[in-house]
């Protein structure tokens, strides 16, 4: 089984902490672990997250000055090599990392799945930050790389914002809700754990089949490469003529590979003001 | 009243303005009792003559104000690299300038390991070998029944044979940034970055952390330095946990340790307050051969990987500009607490603008809570200009000039990173000594190999490995260069009052060379021998 690994990135003060806060708090029946790459960060914010146990590592990033920054990796083999592994691996970058490279390593790592990149964007100062030439490159990279946005500290997008966020080529995102449960942007597992499902909610959109039909390889990779527009996840296994295979998508990012796996299904997820489920429906089943 | 020994030697280069050349040198308790010829020492009753020096040249123990506790480890691996070096031991390993030499050595090194164990190498750089690009072909015809891995001189990038492939599920299917594919869609080996490697590294038992901070990491560095005829040395990015204080102490606390260890505490993954406590708490910890209270701070990246802050005009080629490590607004949050907390700093700035950021910061920061003799330190400065050489000046901000860059890197940062009329004023100690700054110049080792009078020549001469000379206005004279290795470098590190010069009162700690480096061409200076250090008045010969 291999762990999935999210990465939450988002320049200083975007809200990372709150958000795994909020996971750490739900129940999800999954038990997270936390990695948080403070390197460059002034607080830390390891101390600010909720810790229930020893869940939570802080890595200061032993950075040999202008050579490597070896320990966040060091430290996602460690999750790996820890028993019982966790059922999930967050990682929160720092404030000013490149959050493409620490998925990367999950994309590489056979014993981790690649469960996409969440970037926060600061509904209060989002707008200065990509104003400021010495920061603003930084912050646009962010975002160009993640597969989902999500805006803070605003009940809408802030229309300076969304100005900015144009300026920059980046479409404007939806804004995180503060009622609406997050585990469901995790959703990685298939089943959930102890048969547990999330509750429904109106931010998000589910479907979910367990007939997905019978597709060559590159019918279905062709099939998801012309998924709709704001479909955030899509999981399972779907039969084709030479087997079961597995298929995963999260964002921008697409993986289809064989599977042993025998039975059929498909799940899929995304944003309510983005999609319904209709139209996944009408996408998978080509109507 | 303990013994007098009288050091005879054929030259003693003192860097003391009042006496710049002596032939004897007496000792007591580790420290100088008296410096000039023969019965210098006789004032003070019974003394040793020594002859064992006497057909070297003495000179005060050089200074590296830029390295890291890695230097040494790396040696435990193969070494693959283009350019000689000296191992720990003493011993020389040829540089290889071409792939056969390198699969020929890892070949012979493979012979002597266990059956089984891993084949690691390092040091090896493309740009310098003719032929083709190292593949995983060269690395099977070195061992194809277990792992064989060659790193780079730059640590980002690695080639591996194909068992190491296997063991990592790297297939014509696999669609990774970082693993290379050839024209035959399979993998070619070559790996990069830290991604792509690290699943590599994590089955083959490769573990970067183990190489700074173990007893063995601070013996093997200390043999380094000896080699090179250094006698202090920082560690500059040091992260000093407990358990590493109590290593660190213990180690560098031996009779027979002849190293005075300076680590700069890393300003990372704390608040700046809780930084500020730990380096003075640390500080009261030090003892004569472990100094501690200083701060190191990262900003920009490098300028040979594009990562570097640089100023309009940018990149040439039109790359784009390069990253904070340390957001700005972070700089100069930690600035302000480490000066109110009396901390000195060190603080990386490769690029021009993470330099001038850097000097807004220090320039607040003086303003909330004056500190004239703070002595922080700019390290590398590649790109600083006169212009902010004088704010350096003004504020008595020093700076540690990365001169090895010129050899290593001068070419390709003319041709393909700042162009040509840059490249021809970057690591500019000319400006610098002309503006009245005080100048270290130094390695970065293990980045460069570690070598005061190698990287004194650089500063000197100015030549790039290509053979031409990149920017000669802003050569340094002998006497300056060797000024910056020694007492330079000591006044970076706030241990001019003990070390840096050959003076009555200060610490016995002595480079021992075969030839005097004021007397030879300049650009022989860093062919001059050496033959050992004495440390704290011990002699300890190569
Ligand atoms: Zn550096
Ligand atoms: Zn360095």
């Amino acid at each position: 089984m291999r762990l999935p690994l999210t990465v939450i990135s988002g320049y200083l003060g975007a809200g990372k902490t709150t958000l795994i806060n909020r996971l750490l708090a739900e129940d999800h029946g999954l038990r997270l672990m936390i990695l948080v790459n403070d390197f460059g960060a002034i607080n830390i914010d390891a101390a600010l997250i909720e810790s229930r146990q020893d869940d939570t590592i802080s890595l200061s990033n032993g950075c040999v000055c202008c050579t490597m920054g070896a320990d966040l990796y060091m430290a996602l083999g460690d999750a790996l090599d820890r028993t019982p592994r966790p059922d999930h691996l967050i990682v929160e970058a720092s404030g000013i990392a490149d959050p493409a490279a620490i998925a990367n390593a999950a994309i590489a790592e056979p014993d981790l799945s690649y469960a996409g990149i969440i970037t926060l964007v600061d509904g209060l100062n989002g707008a200065d930050l990509l104003r400021d030439p010495l920061i603003a490159p930084q912050v646009a990279q962010q975002i160009k790389v993640a597969d989902m946005v999500l805006i803070t500290k605003a009940d809408a997008p802030p229309p300076e914002l969304s100005q900015t966020l144009s300026e920059h080529d980046l479409r404007v995102p939806p804004v995180l809700q503060v009622k609406a449960p997050v585990a469901p942007l995790l959703s990685d597992t298939l089943p959930r754990p102890k048969g547990r499902a999330t509750a429904p909610h109106p931010v998000y959109v589910k479907w979910a089949s367990d007939d997905p039909g019978e597709l060559t390889r590159s019918e279905l990779k062709a099939r998801l490469t012309a998924r709709p527009d704001g479909l955030y996840r899509v999981k399972g296994f779907v039969a084709g003529p030479d087997g079961m295979n597995e298929v995963h998508v999260v964002g921008k990012h697409l993986d289809v590979r064989a599977s042993t796996a025998q039975a059929p299904a498909l799940v899929a997820l995304g944003l309510s003001d983005r999609l319904t489920t209709r139209q996944i429906d009408d996408w998978w089943f080509a109507r | 009243m303990s013994e007098i020994t009288v050091f005879a030697a054929q030259k003693i280069v003192t860097m003391d303005p009042s006496r710049p050349e002596a032939t004897h040198v007496a000792v007591q308790d580790g420290k100088i009792l008296a410096v000039g010829g023969p019965d210098c020492a006789d004032a003070w009753g019974p003394v040793n003559h020594d002859g064992s020096l006497a057909d070297s040249v003495l000179m005060p123990g050089f200074v590296e104000g830029h390295a890291h506790m890695m230097a040494g480890s790396m040696w435990q691996f193969a070494y693959a690299g283009f350019h000689d070096r000296i191992d720990p031991k003493g011993k020389l390993h040829k540089g290889m300038t071409d792939i056969d030499a390198v699969v020929s050595r890892l070949r012979e090194f493979a012979a002597d390991l266990p059956p089984g164990k891993p084949v690691v190498a390092w040091g090896l750089d493309p740009i310098f070998l003719p032929t083709e690009r190292l593949n995983r072909t060269h690395l099977d015809s070195i061992a194809d029944d277990r792992p064989v891995m060659v790193m780079f001189s730059n640590f980002h990038l690695m080639c591996v044979n194909s068992t190491c492939l296997e063991m990592v599920d790297y297939t014509r299917e696999t669609n990774v940034e970082g693993v290379l594919r050839g024209a035959d869609g399979e993998p070619t080996g070559e790996l990069q970055e830290m991604a792509a490697m690290f699943p590599v590294m994590r089955r083959t038992g490769l573990d970067f952390r183990g190489l700074s901070q173990t007893p063995e990491a601070v013996k093997t560095y200390a043999d380094v330095c000896r080699l090179a005829g250094v006698t202090t040395i920082t560690d500059l990015f040091s992260h000093m946990e407990e358990e590493d204080l109590e290593v660190l102490t213990q180690v560098t606390g031996r009779d027979d340790f002849g190293l005075r260890l300076v680590p700069a505490l890393a300003a990372v993954g704390a608040s700046p307050q809780d930084i500020a406590d730990k380096a003075n708490r640390l500080g009261k910890k030090s003892t004569d051969k472990l100094r501690m209270g200083a701060v190191k701070l990262m900003t920009d990246g490098s300028i040979q990987g594009w990562t570097a802050r640089v100023k309009w005009p940018g990149y040439v080629g039109g790359h784009p500009n390069g990253l904070w490590n340390t957001p700005p607004e972070q700089i100069f949050a930690l600035c302000e607490t480490m000066q109110a907390n009396g901390v000195q700093m060190h603080i990386h700035v490769n690029g021009d603008e993470a330099s001038s950021v850097s000097l807004d910061a220090l320039e607040e920061a003086s303003r909330k809570h004056p500190w004239p003799s703070a002595r922080h330190v700019l390290q590398h400065c590649q790109m600083m200009g006169p212009d902010q050489f004088r704010r350096c000046r003004e504020m008595n901000v020093c700076t540690n000039i990365f001169s090895n860059h010129i050899w290593y890197f001068g070419d390709q940062h003319a041709a393909l990173t700042i162009g040509e009329d840059r490249a021809t004023r970057m690591d500019a100690a000319r400006s610098a000594l002309d503006e009245g700054v005080n100048i270290a110049l130094h390695s970065d080792a293990p980045v460069t190999p570690l070598g005061p009078l190698f990287t004194a020549w650089c500063a000197v001469n100015r030549q790039t490995m290509s053979g031409r000379t990149l920017g000669d206005d802003q050569r340094i004279t002998v006497d300056e260069a060797l000024y910056a290795i020694t007492l330079g470098a000591a006044y970076t590190l706030n241990l001019d009052a003990e070390i840096g010069s050959i003076e009555t009162g200060k610490r016995a700690d002595f480079a021992v060379l075969g030839q005097d480096p004021t007397g030879v061409d300049p650009m022989a200076l860093k062919d001059v021998p050496i033959n050992g250090i004495v440390f704290g008045g011990n002699v300890q010969m190569n």
